[in-house]
């Protein structure tokens, strides 16, 4: 059993004081306060990055929207020449990939860093600027995209990118570069907002908020980020692939040089399904937190929904083959895969059916959320049950790449994304605003919406059914397809027609409107809370929490909140701060303060981009610069706003609770951060296995005769190198903890030379028998494993270096080192990846005989 | 004074705030079951496509190994269902109210959970192994 602190059992907070609240006020608005005028877009606090993220998010489903009434326009009509065919692969491949990455799964990042805090009764994620580097990640690689279509170089090969037409230049323009690019920028701010997250909702709970009594939505962000980390990445080892096809005309996908195609479907869908629910579950999530306030009564079945959000996570990532049914597997393969599409049905069933249970055991009060997430519940259901159909093999055979699918994948998409979080944006406008919504229009926008949808979409089962192929950019009268895509196209426009009196609604200039009451739906969670008009600080004091819904079963706790009672209701020292909590049991383990506004992340984000752009154009040089650019913004930032050595080791709470102000280890959110994100760079070092064994089992002659394979000597003098320099990082890190400041320098730096000498040998070895990446997929193989290796070992020795230099100027030492612990734990990866290379590289041919 | 946050890790083992695998108090065995999904799901895809690449065309003998490996898992989920039971506590009701505010509470929502998690989770095994026992070929 772990140490109990009896949180019941606090000292009675001081009698109330109007003048220490109004001056604990004033400094706590001090510390918190976003910058003036135009140095707002220095900001890093979660309700300004939220708002941002997610009125961006809104701009680029606009612009995808468009897309799609261009495209109903062109199909309106039999023969139609409206849209040239080139634009029109360009409007749908930009549709596709604006929806889903610049819309589905950003949004979720905005909602969820705009109101998780809050639920958590927290004062912001604990790491804002991350969040505010990752909008402008986001921001950057947004507006490159889309504006593609304007210079008429927009990706047009569909938004999955299948090779060959998206690796043989001969068949696609600067698109393809624009897409992978673009995307692979913007995957590093999904990344980065999955690692805030996740260690927002294990950390940064507020004290007492046991497992057992964190809300849903919680466990849907913890769920849904832990996805993001195994779904992204592959994507993102697909895109190093394809683009090294691309750029330098690597061997990965050409079936002449040993490459295959198969394996950009494989790595695309192994994100690209879970991504599915990675939009899905969010969405689903905001209903589950709405639900229970309309319905008055907690949530039935809490803990069968946490597993079924859980169970869903798990087998979503057994599915991806579901896309590729007709690429000619065998068909005991499509069998596994078909079978576990069936099976994800079952958990995804249970959450509707705890929403019924609960909708039937009260009375739910009438309200525009409400009828949203009625809507989104009929709309999700009936294309749940396409999905069912579609999921059989057989069935699929008839419907692929048929607008029967365009039809599934929207019911599901718009049922279990967009209805929801339309619903959200209802229920939550007045907590950001703090002003209430029209219920007239918004009454107007969900039947203009619901009943548009339906007219849009229905009718594409049976295009579908009649054998209308999808990315078709006209038909013939002959087909029978006009009358269906007439009604298509009519729907089409009545949804939008619904959508912008929806955005007229929520973005009209409400200033002089009266202000809501506090708690405006009676709701349980401790978002609503917050004292109107707004404060900056999030929350007054951070608060005991004891139950699941704690207005609802702890109403005292506002007023106590508001007093300043409970605790860090001050910032004597001018510092933003947050508490820090253990995973379990949310008891408080240290004081954690983190960034106001800086320009650093802005600065980062833009070089950042600007590597990713310039590399689209092959501008080598300025990209380097760019480059270094990067590197010496994210390095200030760090020097200057990360594991600074605190005035003093511990600091007075309020209650009787004194916590430290420093953590290292695995108590610190850094050492999590760092766990996470490797976590995450192991799964995307995990598709490249993946790949090579693909291409051992899809080519015969894959391993070549044993005087090609590289040379084992070398690799093994490199492997020893490596881990040597493993080694002395560990070492550093014990000699630092006895004190031995100098000896741990000595070994940090020393590492660095000997690591490199390591990706030497490898890179002779492979040189030396003269592998040749552009000849064949295992020469490639071979390479891109070294380079992945170089590509590391780059970046670890910039930290190395950096930490020996934080250790030279006292920042880190014998009793604050926690850069170093959490350069240890990067190295412990780095030296995990190492040994797959080898294994993959001397042990693996060995043991199939080629040698 | 050494700093309160500084009695921690030393060399490799470092606990404060370590998660504990398995044993009580841990939030890893909510995902060891699904884990071993995971893991029978990748196993049978794997030895089907490289039996079907490499061997041949008959799959009465991955039929028998995938189910075998499945029973494995099964097992294990079995044993892992059963330690939820009883180290956690873990219960299955269907109106669960687990929102006792105590490291108990805790522990039997994670073992409620987990139960839960377990049952779905040799479903999907079965899910998984039934195809082998449809198809006769690859």
């Amino acid at each position: 059993m772990t140490q109990e602190i009896d949180l019941s059992q606090l000292p009675a907070p001081e009698p109330y004081d109007e003048a220490r609240d109004t001056a604990q006020r004033a400094r706590l608005a001090r510390a918190w306060q976003e910058p003036p005028g135009w140095k707002i877009i220095t900001a890093v606090n979660n309700s300004n990055i939220g708002k941002w993220y997610l009125l961006t998010s809104f701009g680029f489903f606009v612009f995808a929207g468009i897309l799609a009434l261009m495209m109903r326009m062109q199909l309106a009509v039999p023969n139609n020449d409206l849209f040239g065919q080139e634009l029109y692969n360009q409007m749908f491949s930009l549709h596709g990939t604006a929806m889903m990455f610049l819309f589905a799964v950003p949004i979720f990042e905005a909602v969820a860093i705009l109101i998780l805090p809050e639920i958590l009764g927290a004062r912001d994620l604990p790491f804002p600027r991350l969040s505010a580097f990752g909008y402008w990640c986001f921001l950057i690689g947004g507006v490159f995209v889309c504006g593609s279509i304007f210079f008429g170089v927009a990706p047009e090969g569909g938004w999955f990118m299948y090779a060959p037409l998206s690796s043989n230049k001969e068949y696609s323009g600067l698109g393809a570069d624009i897409w992978l690019l673009g995307l692979s920028f913007i995957e590093v701010s999904s990344i980065a907002a999955a690692v805030e997250l996740i260690v927002g909702v294990l950390k940064c709970r507020p004290p007492g908020m046991r497992l057992n009594l964190m809300p849903l939505y919680c466990w849907y962000v913890l769920v849904v980020a832990g996805m993001i980390l195994f779904a992204f990445p592959p994507l993102i080892a697909g895109d190093l692939l394809l683009e090294m096809e691309r750029a330098f005309g690597w061997a990965f996908f050409d079936v002449d040089r040993g490459g295959d195609p198969i394996l950009w479907q494989h790595l695309f869908w192994i994100f690209g399904h879970p991504e599915v629910y990675i939009v899905f579950l969010p969405s689903i999530a905001l209903i589950a937190t709405m639900l229970p306030t309309f319905a008055g009564r907690p949530m039935v079945g809490h803990s069968w929904i946490v597993l079924s959000a859980i169970g869903v996570a798990f087998l979503s990532f057994g599915l991806w083959v579901h896309h590729m049914f007709t690429t000619g597997l065998p068909e005991i393969s499509l069998g596994f895969f078909s079978a576990a599409s069936e099976a994800v049905a079952v958990p995804t069933g249970i959450q509707i059916f705890c929403f019924i249970a609960t909708m039937l055991l009260s009375k739910v009060r009438a309200s525009v959320p409400m009828l949203f997430a009625g809507g989104a519940l009929a709309i999700f259901v009936f294309g749940g049950l396409t999905g069912v159909m579609v999921a059989l093999v057989p069935f699929d055979w008839q419907a692929h790449d048929s607008y029967f699918v365009v039809a599934h994948l929207h019911y599901t998409l718009l049922g279990g994304m967009l209805f929801p979080l339309m619903a959200g944006v209802c229920y939550w406008y007045p907590f950001v605003t703090q002003r209430a919504l029209s219920d007239r229009a918004g009454k107007w926008a969900f039947w203009l919406m619901f009943g548009g949808f339906n007219l849009a979409f229905l009718p594409m089962h049976w295009t579908g059914i009649m054998g209308m192929p999808r990315r078709v950019w006209t038909y013939d009268l002959s087909d029978g397809w006009a009358v269906l895509n007439m009604v298509s196209t009519v729907g089409a426009f009545i949804f939008a027609a619904g959508f912008a009196v929806l955005a007229i609604n929520v973005l009209w200039p409400r200033g002089k409107a009266p202000l809501v009451k506090r708690n405006l739906w009676n709701a349980g969670t401790m978002e609503w809370s917050g004292e109107i008009p707004g404060k900056p600080w999030g929350v007054r004091s951070i608060p005991y929490i004891h139950t699941r819904y704690p207005l609802w079963e702890q109403p005292e706790v506002v007023g106590q909140m508001d007093r300043g009672e409970w605790f860090l209701p001050d910032a004597e020292e001018g510092r933003r701060e947050l508490i820090v909590t253990d995973i379990l049991d949310a008891r408080p383990l240290y004081i954690h303060r983190v960034g106001g506004p800086t320009f650093l992340t802005l600065g980062a984000a833009g070089c950042l981009g600007a590597v990713f752009i310039l590399a689209t154009y092959h501008l080598w040089a300025l990209t380097l610069a760019f480059g270094a650019g990067f590197i010496a913004f994210t390095l200030r930032w760090l020097w200057t706003g990360t594991s600074e050595v605190p005035d003093a080791p511990r600091k007075y709470a309020g209650r009787g609770l004194t916590l430290p102000t420093y953590a290292q280890g695995n108590r610190s959110p850094g050492w999590w951060a760092v766990f996470i994100t490797m976590t995450g760079d192991m799964t995307a070092f995990m598709g490249l296995v993946f790949s090579y064994f693909f291409y051992w089992t899809a080519l015969p002659d894959f391993l070549p005769a044993a005087s090609q394979l590289p040379a084992f000597g070398w690799l093994l003098a490199g492997f020893a190198a490596l881990m040597a320099s493993w080694l002395m990082t560990v070492g550093a890190r014990r000699l630092l903890g006895t004190g031995a400041a100098r000896a741990a320098m000595a070994l940090l730096v020393g590492a660095v030379p000997v690591g490199a000498a390591g990706l030497a040998a490898w890179i002779w070895s492979a040189h030396s028998v003269g592998l040749d990446p552009t000849a064949h997929s295992y020469d490639a193989m071979v390479w891109i494993l070294i380079l992945w290796m170089g590509l590391h070992l780059l970046l670890n020795s910039v930290m190395h270096l950096y930490v020996a230099a934080r250790i030279r100027a006292g920042i880190c030492n014998r009793d604050y080192r926690a850069d170093l612990m959490n350069l240890t734990l990067f190295s412990h990866f780095l030296a995990l990846t190492g040994i797959v290379i080898f294994a993959l590289l001397a042990l693996f041919p060995l043991l199939m005989g080629a040698a | 004074m050494k700093p309160e946050s500084d009695k921690q890790p030393e060399g490799f083992g470092p606990p404060g705030d370590a998660p504990r695998i398995i044993d009580q108090g841990s939030i890893w065995i909510m995902v060891a079951a699904p884990t071993l999904w995971a893991a029978h799901f990748v196993a049978s895809y794997v030895l089907a496509a490289v039996w079907c690449a490499k061997i041949g065309p008959s799959l009465t003998q991955p039929r028998w190994i995938i189910a075998a490996m499945g029973a494995l898992c099964a097992g294990v989920i079995v044993w892992l269902g059963v330690r939820a039971v009883r180290r956690y506590g873990g219960v299955f009701v269907i109106f669960e109210e687990i929102t006792e505010s105590s490291e108990r509470g805790r522990d039997k929502f994670i073992g409620h959970v987990s139960l839960l998690l377990c049952i779905l989770s040799v479903l999907a095994i079965v899910f998984t192994v039934i195809p082998g026992f449809v198809f006769g070929t690859c």
